[in-house]
């Protein structure tokens, strides 16, 4: 087994590297982190109350508009289910809306990627209260009158204002939703899926009129009227601030230009950047950005890539470099083998919770996988840690898959940490996120880091890899808030 | 901590809905009453003699207990005679029934033109129905009014109350024999 291992240096004083984070020498209680964590378990609770209650406030201005004295009669009843459903389907859609806003306070409370699962899982729910409501209302409104749903639908379109809109809306969620559903499976290009999502922008906008025009819940002179306007114009504004105007401000902050493209492996290159202000990129937050590289045949398309190497301030004004580390994954990352130096690049972010930011405990555990492993490259230049408490673990098919290997070592040596090296096919039984001969020769988890229970484990790697060391690290006892996993390759 | 938030959500959710049944409940009480005494009479009586011109203006929505049958069928007001000619009288037209609510216009005929249009119901199944009614209500009279018939063009943003105004009162014009 090749396996490396790099004693931890206990006596090693990190004091004289002025680049590397230092600790207050008392150590509380709890930790260092403890305070943070539960500020955090706090705003994720903070942010549970809110969308639940969004959810019952949208029944409620029904409720509260004497909604349930009109289910008297099985047209009343239909209608009323058909309002609420309506309802509620829209304050999902705009939870949704809000959950892809990266809102910062969403982003360092839960982290982008798990945003983006609850939005994922809203999906279906929204579509199918939305078509209930479509469906009840024709129902409801066609006993009324005396018409069969399709009559009345028919009707609905051709007499009442903004209807035919609201019918093109329903249209396109339900396109929106199949093609996410389908494209999910079939691993459709980004591009394919990016449009498909800029449909949904249109289905909530012609889905609007008719809820302020044809609803009587929100009639002219009502206070629920002013309340669903708030909430949809906050949605609509936290959206254009945070991904349109934010990105602006911070690609003409930054000034970023390519000013070095190196070849560090076969399909893999390191991407560095020069800007201005980069202190502004180099806070506590996440650690992955958007780029665009604004290049001929280029510019449209976002790279998500996490940092490998914190941003190093040099000049005045925050002038300084900063570096990602790219793996020739598909078309658009091919291309940027040929990048140019000079080429300006806009970004976005930073995003993400693997950082300092999610820490809960003193000791901390890396596991990264492939190209994962370079995200934990700048984890491990930043996060505090004693000399000592921290376990540095890569895997690679080959040794040369394990990128920027270098770099950690020096940086394992420079704080103290301990480094393995676990090249080789990986394990076709159990702990497959291992060498095979790792585990033939009895190593698990424990065996590498004893103290993992009572540490941060950070892992970053193909979903199935993380997935399998998440699982060890349960079976190890490491609760889940300990945790921490961020998916880079959607 | 999962639980505890997830039990936080659920209380405040709870408590929302509480508050809005509770809102609902008392602002039903006070609709009731206030479309109870909006509406005006003139219901219940049949066709009324000529020369009397039940007219009683406003088209005051009326909901209360004012009968109206929900019959969708054609017209149900009769004419003062069975004389064919037109008489000079009041006559109603069909109750139609919309998702919004009942709508029925009574007209005033003298000398064999429309001198007035009456709404005895209009959609006043919600605030915004009302809203909408009390609006399109006097455009159409006196778009009825100057058309002498019901061929006008219906109102923007009430086409549902407009329709149903409209099919009524030519259920009141046939039955007027105009």
């Amino acid at each position: 087994m090749t396996t490396q291992r790099l004693p931890a240096r206990p006596a090693y004083s990190n004091s004289g590297q002025p680049g590397f984070p230092t600790l207050p020498t008392d150590r509380p209680a709890g930790g260092w982190f403890t305070r943070r964590h539960r500020q955090r378990m706090v705003r994720a609770d903070l942010l549970t109350v809110i969308a639940w209650a969004s959810v019952a406030a949208a029944v409620a201005l029904w409720l509260a508009d004497g909604g349930a004295a009109s289910i008297s009669s099985p047209a009343g009843a239909f209608t009323a289910a058909g309002i609420v459903a309506g309802l509620a389907g829209m304050d999902l859609v705009l939870l949704m809306l809000l959950l892809a806003a990266r809102i910062p306070y969403i982003d360092r409370t839960i982290g982008h990627d798990r945003a983006l699962e609850f939005h994922r899982k809203l999906g279906k729910p929204s579509l199918y209260l939305l078509l209930a409501h479509g469906v009840l209302l024709a129902t409801g409104y066609g006993l009324a009158e005396g018409l069969d749903p399709l009559s009345e639908s028919v009707a609905l379109w051709v007499q009442v204002p903004d209807m035919w809109l609201a019918f093109v809306s329903m249209a396109l969620f339900i396109a929106v939703v199949a093609t996410s559903l389908v494209a999910v499976r079939r691993r459709f290009p980004y591009e394919f899926w990016y449009v498909v999502h800029l449909l949904t922008y249109v289905a909530v906008g012609t889905s609007l009129p008719h809820q302020f025009s044809v609803g009587g819940l929100f009639a002219e002179g009502t206070w629920q009227r002013w309340y669903w306007l708030a909430v949809c114009i906050a949605t609509g504004a936290a959206l254009a601030y945070f991904r349109v105007l934010q990105p602006f401000v911070a690609t003409s902050r930054h000034q970023l230009t390519v000013s070095r493209v190196e070849v560090v492996a076969p399909g893999v290159v390191n991407i560095s950047m020069t800007g201005r202000r980069l202190h502004r990129l180099a806070g506590s937050g996440g650690r992955f950005f958007i780029w665009r590289f604004l290049a001929p045949g280029m510019w449209w398309h976002p790279h998500p890539f996490s940092l490998s190497a914190e941003p190093a301030v040099s000049g005045p004004d925050g002038a300084g470099t900063l570096r990602i580390t790219v793996r020739n994954l598909g078309s658009g990352s091919a291309q940027l083998v040929r990048l140019r130096k000079g080429t300006r690049v806009a970004v976005e972010g930073p995003y993400g919770l693997l950082s300092t930011e999610a820490r809960v405990r003193n000791k901390v555990v890396m596991i990264g996988a492939g190209i994962g492993i370079t995200p934990l490259r700048a984890l491990l230049e930043t996060t505090p840690f004693a000399p000592g408490e921290a376990s540095v673990l890569l895997r690679g098919h080959t040794g040369q898959e394990l990128y920027l290997s270098n770099e950690i070592l020096e940086l394992c040596r420079a704080r103290g940490a301990r480094l393995f090296h676990l090249p080789g096919p990986r394990s076709r039984g159990r702990s497959g996120w291992l060498p095979q001969e790792a585990v033939s020769g009895g190593y698990d988890l424990r065996a590498f880091v004893p103290d993992v229970a009572d540490s941060d484990v950070y892992v970053c790697g193909p979903a199935g890899w993380a997935d399998s060391v998440i699982t060890d690290a349960k079976d190890a006892g490491v609760p889940e808030d300990q945790i921490h996993h961020e998916r880079f390759d959607w | 901590m999962k639980a505890r938030g997830t039990l936080a959500a659920a209380l405040a959710s709870a408590g929302i809905l509480l508050a809005g049944w509770q809102a609902g409940t008392q602002a039903g009480g006070v609709s009731t009453l206030a479309s109870g005494t909006t509406s005006s009479g003139t219901t219940g009586s049949g066709p009324t003699a000529a020369g009397a011109t039940g007219a009683s203006g406003t088209g005051s929505s009326g909901t209360g207990a004012s009968g109206t049958g929900s019959s969708g069928t054609g017209a149900s007001g009769t004419g003062s005679s069975g004389s064919a000619s037109t008489a000079a009288g009041t006559y109603k037209g069909s109750a139609v029934q919309t998702r919004f609510g009942a709508v029925q216009v009574q007209i005033t005929v003298a000398s064999g033109k429309i001198t007035d249009v009456t709404a005895l119901q209009l959609t006043d199944d919600d605030r915004k129905s009302v809203q909408i009614s009390n609006r399109a209500a006097p455009l159409l009279r006196s778009e009825v009014l100057s058309a002498q018939s019901a061929d006008v063009q219906t109102i923007s943003g009430a086409t549902v109350t407009s329709n149903a105004y409209l099919t009524s009162l030519q259920a009141a014009i046939d039955a007027a024999n105009l």
